[in-house]
């Protein structure tokens, strides 16, 4: 019975997607059951993210990013709207949908060798070719030299480049990342900025990254999604030009148009967070 | 900057502190040993009160020479390995089953609760009924010690590990089966470890309760048996060599295992929070 | 532990219908499970053709509960074993917790000791029990000594790990307050050590009262453990089961009515010292 709602929800009017959408979400809303009632976590969010894009979004905490990005993942189902996938509904996580999480996600009790390599065991990949991959994700993410050791032997910062490595060895069209280089110190996470921006421009995957920083949002992506705050929808769209030529800090911050951009973002995510101090302020007078 | 230096310790004086350092837990055990021999050269208190420590190595030399010593432990040993696999396995199946189900856990939970509260010897007058005398006996105790308490910590276990790493290897393309085998077992382990190492424990002190009662053979049953006799050397002895298996197993057995997997991938827990 | 948190997160919102029907029940939820099993129980009596030696029915040992009640046995037996494991507590805490203190300040005695004391805990009390019986004969003497052999150990143990987690800052803190040697026991190391404390003691009564059982069995000089090992002799199941039960449920009400709140008291009151 509720497929048959679901499907008959899928073909309302809700504006459609384009063909060439790689992901294309309708009409997402959630909520979250407490003991004190549903409550909200996003408001009404409509987007599109074509193939081979990288789509960066912004917003203040607790506006419903992470939320947004679990459903898109799979790891939720939505309480309203759609979430296409290549034209079909998001029904659970799955291989062709990586994600890359702001915690460590690893197993702890694998090798970096193993952990990387884990999407294609599961894959049933050949050993052989399985070891090869992994060989060159070792390589590409300057992992070299750290193949045996355990995660708890390493850095925050390697900790992640073991992360995106093995979400990169599973081959995914679609990666999914959620402030992955939040909990890295400032200088590491610089470097592994513009590892990731030479990985993707180097294999062409279609990425959503999910930040806080908005010079990591400009630097990283096509298109930056401002979100406003809590309960969140997609407030504005930034185009970002010029990405293919790959990036590193130094021009970015030297170029002019680059930091207008950052500017002008910067500005709509500091409307969203004034809004969310006053709004916090008059709540908690409101409960004096 | 003061001017003050620091002396460092002599490299012959270090390596001398270190040795201090690790002789030191044999010092209560040759305090107790000075005590008792000095308190009976001086009150020669009669043999069946309190033997000689001499005494005592000679009854269990003899023991041991005469094979009984050897036959006693065997069996111990050998019920206790019965038990505790039993134990071991049915609890962490049983754990799984409860941590990856909340409503059953939920369910289970006080069942879990009130059976560990009279596990093991408290069920001697009505097993005995069912089983009678000896290995069977001996077996179940142990089983029904082991049990609840590996449950109970596998079930723990279970629930605890994060579940972001259940979700990472699910958006690798992992199912069920994956994520059981390759994140929720081996996340458990630290906890299942913990519930083998205390299950262990009372299981040892279980067996010889049982056979203290209920057996032909066995450690316990060679010192309840000695009691009659007013043998104390027996006894003391036989109390003496429960205490080191004890220490043999923890230190031989279990911290090797524990060494090779949780303590490899940095998870041991806290030892003081046994279940 | 917030295992209660990581339950949360699993929730799983197919169960939503049934769970909030079982929320309603409140408190009594608890009852469901044993409910179940005593239907069980029940139901399996009455399939099959059982000796009264091997099960009774729920009802043949709620009347032979009634039974023991009303002539003011259960009453006799119980209080006994209570007030054992009462005394033994007391004297174990007012013993143990000045040693594990004494011990705990310095850490080459705790180091010295805490092998010692594992070892101990690996003979456990009822091994002790037949050197007991010859030192003491078949009386309460014998089983307090037991007993409160079994609740020291991890009193000290725990007691002496408590002491030694608490940080250093914090007595030096106090003495550059000028406080004197008692002031830091009672305003730093008593409260510090408290958790740990009660923790060793939680750990202590449950194999006390086990130990106190096993050793009423053997002794047979009243309380519980004597109840059903002489129903035993005389094959009356229903009265073993209902003596199991009352054990259990004692256990279960001093452990979780009595200790546990002491121990969340401590603990929320001043927060995890434990690390």
């Amino acid at each position: 019975m509720r497929r048959t709602v679901q499907a008959l929800r899928n073909m309302t009017v809700h504006p459609t997607a384009s063909a060439n959408a790689k992901i294309a979400v309708a009409g997402f809303r959630h909520f979250f059951p407490t003991a004190d009632g549903p409550m909200q976590a996003t408001d009404r969010v409509d987007l599109t993210i074509r193939a081979g894009e990288f789509v960066t979004l912004v917003g203040p905490s607790g506006c419903g990013k992470t939320t947004l990005l679990k459903a898109l993942a799979g790891f939720i189902k939505p309480s309203e709207g759609t979430i296409l996938c290549d034209g079909a509904p998001v029904r659970g996580p799955g291989r062709e949908r990586g994600v890359v999480f702001q915690e460590l996600a690893i197993l702890p009790w694998r090798t970096v060798r193993r952990n990387i390599g884990h999407g294609l065991e599961i894959a049933r990949v050949s050993r052989s070719e399985r070891d090869r991959t992994v060989t060159r994700l070792i390589e590409l993410t300057g992992l070299a030299g750290f193949e045996d050791r355990y995660p708890h032997e390493l850095s925050g910062g390697m900790r992640q480049r073991v992360a995106v490595a093995r979400t990169w060895a599973a081959d995914p069209e679609i990666i999914l990342m959620d402030e992955p280089f939040a909990a890295v110190d400032a200088m590491t996470r610089l470097t592994l900025q513009e590892e990731l921006a030479r990985l993707c421009a180097a294999t062409k995957k279609t990425v959503f990254f999910i930040t806080h920083s908005v010079d990591e949002a400009v630097f990283l992506g096509d298109r930056v999604l401002v979100m406003t705050r809590h309960p969140g929808r997609i407030k504005a769209v930034i185009e970002v030009p010029g990405r293919a030529a790959g990036r590193d800090w130094e021009s970015f911050k030297a170029d002019a148009g680059m930091q207008a951009i950052t500017e002008q973002v910067l500005r709509l995510v500091r409307e969203e967070r004034g809004a969310a101090a006053a709004s916090a302020a008059a709540v908690g007078e409101a409960h004096a | 900057m003061s001017d003050v230096t620091i002396a460092e310790p002599s490299p012959a004086r270090r390596t001398l502190g270190r040795l201090a350092w690790q002789l030191l837990p044999l010092c209560p055990f040759a305090l107790v040993l000075a005590a008792w021999a000095i308190y009976w050269t001086i009150a020669r208190p009669p043999p069946a009160t309190l033997p000689a420590p001499h005494d005592v190595a000679d009854a269990v030399w003899e023991l041991a020479a005469r094979g009984d010593l050897a036959t006693h432990v065997a069996a111990s040993l050998w019920r206790l390995l019965l038990g505790t696999s039993l134990g071991v396995l049915t609890g962490v199946i049983g754990g799984f089953v409860a941590g990856l189900n909340r409503p059953v856990a939920a369910f289970l939970n006080p069942l879990i609760v009130f059976f560990n509260a009279i596990s093991g010897i408290v069920w001697l007058p009505l097993v005995i009924g069912w089983l009678g005398i000896g290995t069977a006996l001996a077996v179940f105790l142990i089983w029904n010690t082991v049990f609840f308490i590996v449950f109970q910590n596998t079930a723990l276990g279970v629930q605890l590990v994060p579940q972001v790493y259940e979700q990472g290897v699910r958006a690798l393309g992992g199912g069920r089966w994956e994520t059981i085998r390759s994140v929720i077992l081996p996340g458990a382990l630290p906890y299942i470890l913990t519930g083998l190492r205390s299950g262990l424990g009372f299981g040892w002190r279980a067996l010889i309760a049982a056979e203290l009662v209920g057996a032909t053979t066995g450690l316990g049953q060679m010192i309840y048996g000695a009691t009659e006799f007013h043998r104390s050397d027996i006894v003391i002895g036989g109390c003496l060599i429960i205490g080191t298996i004890a220490m043999a197993m923890d230190r031989w057995l279990l911290l090797p295992i524990e060494r090779r997997t949780i303590a490899r991938w940095g998870l041991v827990i806290d030892a003081r929070k046994e279940q | 532990m917030s295992a209660a948190n990581a339950l949360s997160e699993r929730a799983g919102f197919r169960h939503q219908p049934a769970l909030a029907a079982v929320r309603r029940l409140g408190g009594l939820k608890i009852l469901l499970p044993f409910a179940a099993l005593i239907a069980a129980w029940w139901a399996i009596h009455a399939s099959a053709d059982f000796s009264p030696q091997v099960l009774v029915s729920p009802l043949a040992v709620w009347r032979a509960f009634v039974h023991l009640v009303a002539y003011g046995v259960m009453a006799e037996y119980a209080s006994t074993s209570l007030r054992m494991i009462g005394v033994a507590t007391v004297l174990s805490l007012m013993v143990g917790v000045p040693i594990g203190f004494a011990v705990g300040v310095n850490r080459y005695a705790a180091h010295a000791l805490e092998g010692f004391l594992r070892f101990l805990q690996g003979i456990s009390g009822i091994a002790w029990l037949p050197l007991a019986i010859i030192w003491f004969g078949f009386t309460h003497a014998t089983t307090l000594v037991i007993v409160i052999y079994t609740l020291i150990v991890p009193i000290i143990f725990n007691t002496m790990i408590g002491v030694r987690a608490i940080p250093p800052t914090y007595a030096l803190a106090l003495r550059s307050l000028g406080a004197s040697p008692l002031r830091l026991v009672t305003d730093v190391y008593l409260p510090g050590a408290l958790p740990s404390i009660v923790v060793g003691l939680r750990l202590g009564m449950g194999y006390g009262w086990r130990a106190l059982i096993a050793a009423e069995m053997l002794v047979r000089r009243g309380g519980l453990g004597d109840l059903i090992f002489g129903a035993r002799t005389f094959g009356q199941i229903d009265r073993i089961i209902a003596g199991m039960i009352v054990i259990g449920c004692l256990y279960v009400v001093i452990d979780r009515l009595i200790v546990q709140p002491i121990e969340n008291l401590t603990i929320a009151r001043w927060g995890v010292l434990r690390a």
